[in-house]
């Protein structure tokens, strides 16, 4: 039987679908009975939905830019 | 070969004459180290604990281990002495070819397809024992100290191997004719709980000893130069254990490299140690002896990584900051050979390498293209170090600018991108170091075995992304991110935002993968409180239906 810091334990590898079948299974036992696990694993899988779908610190190519030039501006004077 | 030191002990010398007695011949192994007497002296006293004496496991168990071992490694020298070796025990070629084809399909008795499985695993995979694997190993009738037996053996091979590797020894006998293909498993079992590693000791103590003191000892190389090799195959294989010990050693030597002002010498070595070709060692100048010398302490390490993987791995431990930058700096220069995760990385054929020769060919536009290839990781890289977009901006020009200088240097032994980026969190992990001395990477904070305890536990909306607008939203998950501490921050912005994979993402911050996944669950679990005010439905919000606390 596990507890919650069991489940705690092994959300990261549940939510990536990489635990044993045997582990799985007694996971999925213990959420039957634990709310609190429940909306645990729910908002940290929304979590990592947001996190990966946001696009968050994209730096776009307009941004770049510059930077870009005068990196090659950089790189053109040490050539010479 | 072109270095054996002829140095005139011939078959007097006592450990030479043992081996032969022992084997019928002189491996030219041990012909090739004459230069180093004592060192051979050791390595006798390990093959006549681990191999020559019979405990649990059998000789031609023991064998069959080395040879599959080294075949499955693509070690030449090492087959063909194992698989004649097991010949003149009486087992027949087709036997010893099945094997080799297919160890699982070749009839033996499940004992012995258990203990190569599960040599495998801790040799080739290089993932700890787990549980499973032990228990395995009982289930087919094998007691623990078989299994520890099974581990010091395939501790010996890795050690005859990088000696053979590095020393180009010519082989004994003709190599088999069979090349095994064998995939690498790549799963990370829990590790295991038993505990064997104190049966060490008392079975390995002496010869390990013995090593060890050899190669501490001044001779042809500094003590602190052997120790320097060890270090740099520990960091190479992610054995963060081993290189800490190293890394004490070193210190109370006052002989601690800087990752920045490396010597000639010290590069050598380390390049050797991490990339395990001991060309650049004879290119550096280094003789005969010394040779000898700096190959057998790798090998030395390399032993000790298997010992350690085959008791399970014992805790994890943090590297330090002044390890974590000679990690960087190796990744580089860090070999296909070493881990079966990068070799697996290096089949794919990496899309720049077009660009790179342009520009290593002179042709400067070129890099513009890379620039534009992979500046969006390189700023997620460094903003996920830094925690500072500003900053970030300014560390990029830094990375690439550095990234160019260093390009001729740069000889495709790992993929672009991934040289690319750990030049990138090389320079953010100095710039952090530079500004704030108390948030640092390694610092462990809270205990990292201490449970998370969530605070925030109430339901989330069904659809939090509907919540907000996408400039919001993109706010919100920005400031949540900066508000993670430095060394959550790193591996969530890795893994979740850049969506590397687990192997190459803990490879850039130098962590082993249970490591870097326990970071990253923390990292999630904090950010995932810090976003929570903002999206718990509106239904629970102050309502009596909400989830007990």
């Amino acid at each position: 039987l596990i507890n919650c810091a069991d489940f705690i334990a092994e959300i990261g590898n549940y939510l990536e679908g990489e635990v044993a079948e045997e582990i799985r299974a007694s996971l999925e036992h213990h959420l039957k009975h634990c709310q609190t696990c429940t909306v645990l694993l729910d908002s940290t899988r929304k979590t990592l939905k947001i996190v990966t779908e946001t696009g968050s610190f994209d730096l776009d190519a307009a941004e770049f830019a510059p930077v870009a030039q005068r990196i090659m501006s950089k790189i053109r004077e040490g050539a010479k | 070969m072109a270095f054996v030191g002829d140095a005139g002990w011939g078959e007097s010398f006592e450990p030479l004459a043992a081996l032969r007695e022992h084997f019928g011949f002189i491996p030219n192994l041990f012909q090739a180290q004459t230069a180093a007497p004592e060192l051979i002296q050791a390595e006798v006293a390990l093959l006549e604990t681990v191999l020559l004496s019979s405990r649990r496991l059998t000789r031609i168990q023991k064998e069959c281990i080395l040879l599959t071992l080294a075949a499955v490694h693509g070690n030449g020298y090492c087959s063909a002495w194992h698989y004649q070796t097991l010949q003149l025990l009486g087992v027949p070629e087709d036997k010893l070819d099945k094997i080799l084809e297919d160890h699982r399909a070749a009839g033996l008795q499940p004992v012995n397809t258990a203990l190569l499985d599960f040599v495998l695993t801790i040799s080739y995979d290089r993932a700890p024992a787990a549980d499973e694997d032990v228990a395995a190993l009982r289930a087919s009738g094998l007691a623990d100290d078989g299994t520890l037996e099974a581990v010091h053996v395939a501790a010996l091979s890795d050690f005859l191997r990088t000696l053979a590797d590095g020393l180009a020894v010519q082989p004994d006998f003709a190599a088999p004719g069979v090349q095994p293909l064998r995939k690498p498993r790549l799963r990370e079992g829990k590790r295991t709980t038993l505990h064997l590693e104190t049966a060490i000791p008392a079975r390995l103590g002496g010869p390990l000893d013995a090593l060890r003191s050899v190669l501490a000892g001044e001779a042809a190389l500094r003590g602190y130069e052997k120790i320097l090799v060890q270090l740099a195959v520990s960091l190479a294989n992610n054995d963060a254990n081993q290189a800490s010990f190293c890394e004490g050693v070193l210190l109370s030597l006052h002989a601690l490299p800087d990752a920045n002002r490396l010597t000639e010498t010290e590069t050598a070595l380390m390049d050797f140690g991490s990339t395990g070709r001991a060309e650049v060692l004879r290119q550096a100048g280094f003789g005969p002896a010394q040779m000898v010398e700096a190959v057998a302490a790798a090998a030395f390490a390399k032993l000790l990584n298997i010992l350690y993987l085959g008791v399970g791995g014992g805790p994890p431990v943090e590297l330090s900051g002044a390890l974590q930058s000679l990690a960087l700096r190796i990744a580089s220069k860090k070999a296909h050979l070493l881990t079966p995760e990068s070799r697996h990385i290096n089949e794919i054929p990496d899309p720049d390498s077009e660009c790179v020769a342009q520009i290593q060919a002179g042709k400067l536009d070129a890099f513009e293209e890379l620039m534009n290839r992979h500046h969006r990781r390189v700023y997620r890289t460094l903003v996920g170090i830094l925690g500072d977009p500003d900053e970030a901006r300014d560390a990029m020009q830094d990375t690439f600018l550095k990234a160019f200088q260093h390009l001729d240097g740069f000889e495709g032994r790992s993929k672009f991108s991934t040289w690319l980026l750990s030049i990138a969190s090389n320079a953010a992990i100095q710039r952090l170091r530079d500004r704030k001395p108390t948030e640092s990477l390694d610092e462990t904070g809270s205990d990292p075995e201490e449970v998370f305890r969530p605070r925030q536990l109430k339901a989330w909306d069904d659809n939090p992304e509907q919540l907000y607008s996408q400039t919001e939203m993109r706010r919100l998950i920005e400031r949540g991110i900066m508000g993670l501490p430095a060394k959550y921050r790193v591996v969530l912005m890795l893994r979740d935002i850049e969506q590397l994979p687990v192997e190459e993402a803990a490879a850039a911050v130098a962590l082993r993968i249970p490591a870097f996944k326990a970071r990253l669950l923390r990292g999630r679990l904090m950010l995932r409180e810090a976003l929570a005010p903002h999206f718990v439905t509106k239904r629970s919000e102050g309502s009596a239906k909400g989830v007990p606390v």
